[in-house]
């Protein structure tokens, strides 16, 4: 009977939070109008995903020992995320296209690479977070970050540009109308090795 | 009061029902088998992918600072690397080293020898791995967290592991086997209620744009667009067909007349994600997470009478 009890608890709790985040998710989506329900600042989704923050602990400072609590089971057992895959519709994916300057003036291309298509997958969830990121410096960070990868590949380039672009997906009746991929630069950083200087451009 | 109390048996009654414990065995072998899989197929790209500054694709230093802050309690790689540098050993070592022993618990759990150690290992190391890569994660990670955790909180070891054919050991609460598997069922039906809800809220998945742009999205264009565009018109119920199937499941999956059917559609599904989109990994855990939660009950022809299955671990539920 104590092992039922203590049992319930935990799945009263387990559930709680679990239906909170993927509410919470949801409901985000919804107040930020990225569905077909009406929504926006001051709407009812709005301010009920304020209660399942609030619900979370999100409301209490970072240091609160409840809020840490909870955000630390959420993270041990995989439910701090919701289950909005592919939704409520496929967003756009990126590319990111390094120019790489070699001394003697000529010019090559190149995407990051990894060596196996699982590992692909993952890059292309990195350059989502680089694209969708809203701060200018983590974005700047990350390209910087790719670049030398790209660097210790290329030793011998004297600098690199770095554009991202947004890949813009034909519908289909453009597509049978013979419209193909379009890459949208959103972004172009310049790396260069003489005067380790960076400079952004967004287009 | 009385209604109270019954209401609270009928929870109890079904939250703890008699099980066997081949539930159990789906789970064990399918997450050993996934996380084999996992390892493997990033065993060229692992210390490419989770090094520090200067060594990788992206610093793992960088995710780890921006794991949130009240997030500090939670697994990463860095603690590792951190403890590696304390014995003098490299990072390149240590993130080695994780790979090895993370390759080393999944093929522990595909055979079912130190079942519980080997789940509760590859639960710390793959969480290390997915936050400390938290950039380069996607939804994989998370479903393979979800099925390690309760994995790793079972009531192993199952019968056909070797920790019990060998080792002869048995778990110790069984009346635990029916109730994890529930929360394991109820978890899959919310999953799919809020992923189909949310998809139901897309225009895109009612005209099957959605389904098109899935299909023809790097770095999932597998099947050649003009291939996918000969088909448009099936697009559209492609489409509703997802959003029913999702939505449909937390309903459907536990009416008896329904739920191979559901499970049939559900695991179509999936193996139509990983085949047209490349997405392996990622049908695989939701392949093996619905054959754990409902298969094994649909699969089992002596599940119509669990208390006389031959030779089974049967829970029994003492009030």
């Amino acid at each position: 009977m104590r092992t039922k009890s203590v049992c319930l608890a935990w799945f009263s709790l387990h559930f709680l939070l679990l239906v909170t985040v993927s509410c919470r998710e949801t409901l985000w989506l919804v107040a930020r109008r990225l569905t077909i329900l009406p929504g926006g600042p001051g709407s009812y989704p709005q301010k009920a995903e304020g209660v399942a923050a609030a619900i979370l602990g999100q409301h209490l400072a970072a240091s609160n020992p409840l809020r840490q609590t909870f955000a630390t089971y959420l993270g041990l057992s995989g439910i701090d995320a919701g289950y909005g895959y592919f939704a409520p519709n496929v967003a756009n994916s990126y590319r990111l296209l390094f120019e790489l300057h070699y001394p003697d003036g000529h010019t090559e291309y190149r995407l990051p690479r990894v060596n196996r298509p699982a590992a692909g997958l993952r890059l292309a969830s990195l350059l989502e977070q680089i694209g969708r990121t809203q701060s200018d410096a983590l974005r700047e960070y990350m390209v910087k970050t790719l670049a030398g990868s790209v660097w210790r590949e290329y030793p011998e380039v004297k600098a690199i540009r770095a554009t991202l672009a947004q890949m813009v997906q034909p519908t289909v009746a453009d597509y049978v109308r013979g419209k193909e991929l379009v890459y949208e630069p959103l972004y172009t950083y310049d790396f260069s090795l003489d005067s380790d200087s960076i400079q952004q451009s967004n287009q | 009061m009385n209604q109270i109390a019954a209401w609270r048996k009928r929870l109890v009654d079904f939250l703890f029902p008699v099980q066997s414990d081949r539930w159990l065995t789906f789970l064990r072998f399918g997450l050993g088998l996934q996380i084999v899989l996992y390892t493997l197929s990033l065993r060229n790209d692992w210390n490419y992918l989770f090094a520090a500054t200067g060594n990788g694709l992206v610093t793992r230093d960088l995710a780890e600072a921006l794991l949130p802050l009240e997030n500090g309690f939670v697994p990463r790689l860095g603690w590792l690397v951190a403890l590696g540098a304390h014995l003098g050993v490299q990072e390149e070592t240590v993130l080695l080293a994780a790979w090895i022993c993370l390759f080393c618990a999944g093929l522990g759990l595909l055979v079912g020898l130190f079942c519980r150690s080997f789940a509760i290992l590859a639960w710390f190391l793959h969480l290390c791995a997915a936050k400390s890569g938290a950039f380069v994660s996607y939804g994989v990670d998370d479903f393979m967290t979800i099925g390690l955790f309760y994995l790793m909180l079972s009531p192993l070891p199952d019968r056909y592991s070797l920790d019990w054919r060998l080792r002869k050991l048995q778990p110790k609460n069984v009346l635990l086997l029916g109730f994890s598997q529930r929360v394991l069922q109820l978890h899959l039906s919310l999953i799919y209620l809020f992923s189909g809800l949310t998809k139901c809220l897309g225009s895109g998945w009612w005209n099957g744009s959605n389904i098109w742009r899935a299909l023809t999205r790097p770095p999932f264009d597998i099947i050649p667009p003009e291939i996918v565009v000969r088909w448009h018109s099936l697009l559209p119920i492609v489409g509703i067909a997802v959003c029913l199937i999702e939505t449909g499941y937390p309903i459907f999956i536990w009416l008896k007349r329904t739920r191979f059917l559901w499970l049939l559609a559900v695991v179509a599904m999936h193996a139509a994600i990983g085949i047209t989109m490349g997405m392996y990994l990622f049908a695989l855990i939701m392949i093996v997470l619905n054959a754990a939660a409902f298969g094994a009950g649909v699969f089992a022809l002596t599940c119509a009478q669990p208390g006389k299955a031959r030779g089974e671990t049967i829970a029994s539920v003492p009030d």
